[in-house]
């Protein structure tokens, strides 16, 4: 199911919230509205945190996680790690890295089996993705953008990609993560698809600008409400391209 | 792009008199009004060709404003252009506008005129004359554009209530005879809450509503009923009809009442079909059989249906059927129409150049298999189970937001941040937790063997640096390299030293010695040194004692002369300054002398307040503030 949201006016809701199949963080915002949409679709299935990370609200893109694990940059604090582990269950690591490019999820994008990197990324820290996230990691860029967490969203049904990606790099990339990817937009157009959508296996959270057409999109991709993702290029392409040129 | 056709922005027009109330009364407001006639002549003149230039002004900001609103027939979409030629005849529009236009020239012609009789004006009761009567031409010309006006107004009105058809987008056009159900559709299909009445002519105008079928947005325009006669003959309200079908790319439905009900019989119908037929060209078309809740295809006699054949048998053409009434096939109609328009926009799209920049986002690239590990989707058996959430179940589970607007509301609540803590033990929630405790960051000690830890890794690194695991081959170069550094530290003390010696020769203090002082430094033996190395007998020492004699009387003199005179030498260089005034003077008298002699020759310099000899400057001679006499009222024009 694919639902639009908002924090504070802003559109962008990947940049405050980060969704990953066993738990979800949350900025503190100025009110609970933004926390009670996930609430309202996730409560009781995964723990929904409320945290800041180094004091700062944007929790979505200075974090990266999957299933297994969360990888917090350098300047979380103490305090803030002692009540992310309070509150995660003990089969989810953590681990707070020491890393130069720490928005953490700008330069990464990972699913629970593999996870796209920044070609900059320090050996050490490719290594300790790998243990804690148990994942493959492959130092790759979208579109020729190396922030690839910027501008990509994966989950283990599918991915959206950057609306430039050429089909070659859809294809390399696809054969590399094992899902299918779509190359599209959300919030009207945005190519920021890190930061205006957030992703699990089983629901998808868009900013409210997104058009029923992306909305559609993401649902077939994602494999939600039973769709497929052979929708895209099947029953919906007259539609794509119609409403595109 | 919906938004750029419509003309509900169009100002609005006043009527003539109103026209020259609002220019009068704005020359009245916004120029000066009091003037005298003990005025100078040329002021009288500016006052009143101020009155009459901003008069031309005014019109020309009004006029303009008209000619720019209102839509110029050739720039906009042909629809519409067509369409205001239906309804307010485009020669009477272009007309007005052009009428409008040329009052505004002669209103400019009559202002420069008069302008330039103001000029001779020579009282201020001509002058007032010429005013007024600029004006009143001015007023008579745009009284002639009454009727201009007010059916420009008409327009304006008529314009703002057109309904705002994007002629680019999606549009389902409905057609046919008056009352055979098109309205009807309109409604089933849209919001669009158009009248149904069960006469002709229901609908007189073209109405616009929207639908949305397949994630697109779409337009459906209920056109009102066609009669069948030649184009000419068409009154104003068909003839909106034929624009819009002659102008939009759109899917055609044309509507078919098989019951006759509409009091028209099948065959006037297909009639009309086949006369209106050139206007759909290169468009899918759909021949819509309505109420058939009362009357079916099959039923009708062999002549008529050999009649409803003749029109659909074309392959272009799809036939459906539908009832309004019972709502039958009206969706499976629709459906057929959209998806007939949309198969010819993406035929017409997929020719042009522009699909080339979005084929990447029709792709779908599928993984091609590198190993045989299976990476299946995680999705927890709680959340298939989950029941939707629904904001008006009064049962529905207490959200984050209710808590809070129990609590007083964003702004007041704080979050319990706490609460969803996963601890072994409930109560230990709340506990409070220092940061710091004697000297140490908690934190830190988190780990509860982390001492234990940091002690092997203390001891690992012992062992990595008795192993000499740090230092790696370092002695093969070490001689080579020792020589270096030693000849660097040789070469950078010589160089330290001689940049010393050069700062001392070039300081004041360390100055070097004077040829004079050298000489006077330079002792007797010196001198013989220097004989006894060009190889001559130097005998000397009676020289010497005579010289020793000699100088011992004036000055003593040691080994450490040299130093002693130098220091003589540079404390002469701190004496102080000597008296100029009295150099050059044999004696006191004569000094007393030149000090007369000086006065005598200040005086006049300061007599005429001069700072010397050199000083040149003349002031002000006359400041006006002293020399000026009392003022009267208005001569202060000096300041």
């Amino acid at each position: 199911m694919a639902v639009r949201a908002q924090f504070e006016n802003s559109n962008d809701i990947g940049v405050f919230a980060k969704l990953t199949n066993s738990y979800g963080l949350v900025a503190i915002g100025g009110s609970e509205n933004f926390y009670s949409v996930f609430e309202s679709e996730l409560g009781d299935v995964i723990p929904l945190i409320h945290t800041t990370i180094g004091g700062t609200r944007i929790v979505g893109r200075l974090t990266a996680g999957n299933r297994h694990g969360l990888l917090v940059p350098n300047s979380t604090t103490d305090q803030e790690l002692q009540h992310i582990r309070n509150a995660l269950p003990d089969s989810v690591a953590i681990q707070r890295i020491e890393e130069r490019l720490s928005a953490l999820g700008n330069v990464i994008a990972c699913n629970d089996y593999a996870a796209l990197i920044h070609p900059d990324v320090d050996r050490e820290t490719e290594e300790i993705i790998a243990d804690t996230l148990k994942v493959e990691v492959f130092r790759e860029t979208v579109a020729g953008n190396v922030l690839v967490g910027s501008f990509c969203a994966l989950s283990n049904q599918g991915g959206l990609v950057h609306p430039r990606t050429s089909v070659q790099d859809q294809d390399e990339l696809s054969s590399l993560l094992q899902i299918p990817l779509v190359a599209g937009t959300v919030n009207r157009g945005s190519d920021l698809i890190g930061g205006g959508l957030v992703v699990n296996d089983w629901t998808a959270f868009a900013g409210n600008d997104t058009t029923s057409t992306e909305l559609s999109v993401i649902e077939s991709i994602f494999k939600l409400q039973d769709r497929k993702p052979t929708y895209v290029v099947n029953e919906f392409r007259d539609s794509l391209i119609d409403s595109m040129t | 792009m919906a938004s750029y056709y419509n003309f509900k922005k169009v100002q609005v027009v006043p009527n003539g008199t109103e026209f020259i109330d609002i220019v009068l009364s704005k020359i009245n407001r916004k120029t000066p009004t009091v003037i005298h006639p003990n005025y100078q002549i040329t002021r009288i003149r500016s006052f009143y060709m101020r009155k009459v230039k901003f008069a031309q002004d005014c019109f020309d900001e009004k006029l303009g404003q008209i000619l720019s609103d209102f839509p110029k027939l050739d720039e906009i979409h042909p629809f519409y252009a067509d369409l205001m030629n239906v309804l307010y005849d485009k020669d009477h529009y272009k007309l007005a506008l052009a009428q409008i236009n040329t009052a505004k020239h002669l209103i400019d012609n009559v202002a420069k005129d008069y302008a330039r009789l103001l000029k001779f004006g020579d009282s201020l009761f001509r002058c007032k004359q010429l005013k007024k009567a600029a004006l009143g031409r001015m007023a008579t010309i745009m009284k002639r554009q009454k009727d201009s006006l007010a059916y420009l107004e008409q327009v304006r009105q008529h314009l703002a209530r057109l309904p705002s058809i994007d002629p680019n987008t999606r549009t389902l056009i409905v057609c046919g005879y008056p009352n055979v159900g098109k309205s009807s559709f309109m409604n089933k299909v849209t919001r669009a809450d158009v009248e149904v009445q069960p006469y002709a002519f229901t609908t007189k105008s073209l109405f616009v509503g929207h639908m949305d079928y397949k994630y697109l947005r779409w337009q459906v325009i209920d056109t009102p009923g066609i009669l069948d006669h030649p184009l000419e003959q068409r009154n104003t309200i068909e003839m909106q009809s034929v624009t819009a079908l002659a102008h939009l790319r759109a899917c055609v439905m044309f509507f078919i009442d098989v019951s006759e009900q509409c009091g028209y019989s099948i065959k006037e119908q297909v009639g009309l079909y086949n006369s209106i037929k050139p206007l759909f060209a290169n468009k899918p078309v759909m021949v819509v059989v309505n109420k058939i809740d009362i009357k079916k295809p099959e039923d009708l006699d062999p002549e008529q249906q050999e009649l409803l054949n003749s029109i659909t048998n074309d392959e272009e053409v799809t036939l459906a059927l539908t009832s309004c009434y019972t709502d039958e096939g009206v969706m499976d109609v629709r459906n057929l129409a959209c998806d007939k328009l949309l198969a010819s926009r993406v035929e017409q799209k997929l020719k042009g150049t522009k699909i080339q920049s979005v084929i990447n986002k029709l792709h779908l690239a599928q993984p091609v298999a590198r190993d045989d590990k299976e990476r299946p989707a995680f999705i927890p058996p709680a959340a298939l189970n989950k029941i939707k959430y629904d904001p008006k179940d009064p049962n529905r589970p207490k959200l984050a937001k209710d808590i809070e607007e129990e609590n007083g509301g964003a702004g007041v609540y704080n979050v319990d941040l706490k609460h969803n803590y996963m601890l072994a033990k409930d109560e230990w929630k709340y506990d409070v937790i220092p940061e710091i405790m004697d000297g140490k960051n908690i934190a830190d000690f988190i780990d509860p063997d982390i001492e234990a830890k940091l002690e092997a890794l203390e001891l690992e690194e012992e062992r990595l640096i008795a192993e000499g695991f740090y230092n790696e081959d370092d002695e093969m170069e070490d001689e080579e390299v020792e020589a270096i550094n030693e000849a660097a530290a040789k070469l950078k003390d010589k160089k330290s030293i001689l940049v010393q010696q050069h700062r001392l020769k070039k300081t004041k203090n360390g100055k070097g010695l004077t040829y004079k002082d050298k000489a006077r430094s330079s002792r007797l033996d010196d001198f013989e040194q220097v004989l006894e190395s060009k190889g001559k007998e130097a005998s000397l020492h009676n020289l010497r004692d005579k010289s020793q004699a000699r100088v011992g009387k004036k000055r003593s003199r040691s080994e450490v002369s040299v130093s002693k005179d130098r220091s003589k030498s540079l404390a002469g260089r701190d004496d102080v300054p000597r008296d100029r005034s009295v150099m050059g003077l044999r004696n006191v008298k004569q000094k007393i002398e030149a000090d007369k002699l000086k006065n005598n020759y200040q005086k006049l310099p300061n007599l005429m307040a001069k700072r010397g000899e050199s000083d040149r400057a003349i002031q002000t001679k006359m400041p006006k503030h002293l020399f000026a006499g009392k003022r009267k009222m208005g001569s202060a024009n000096h300041r």
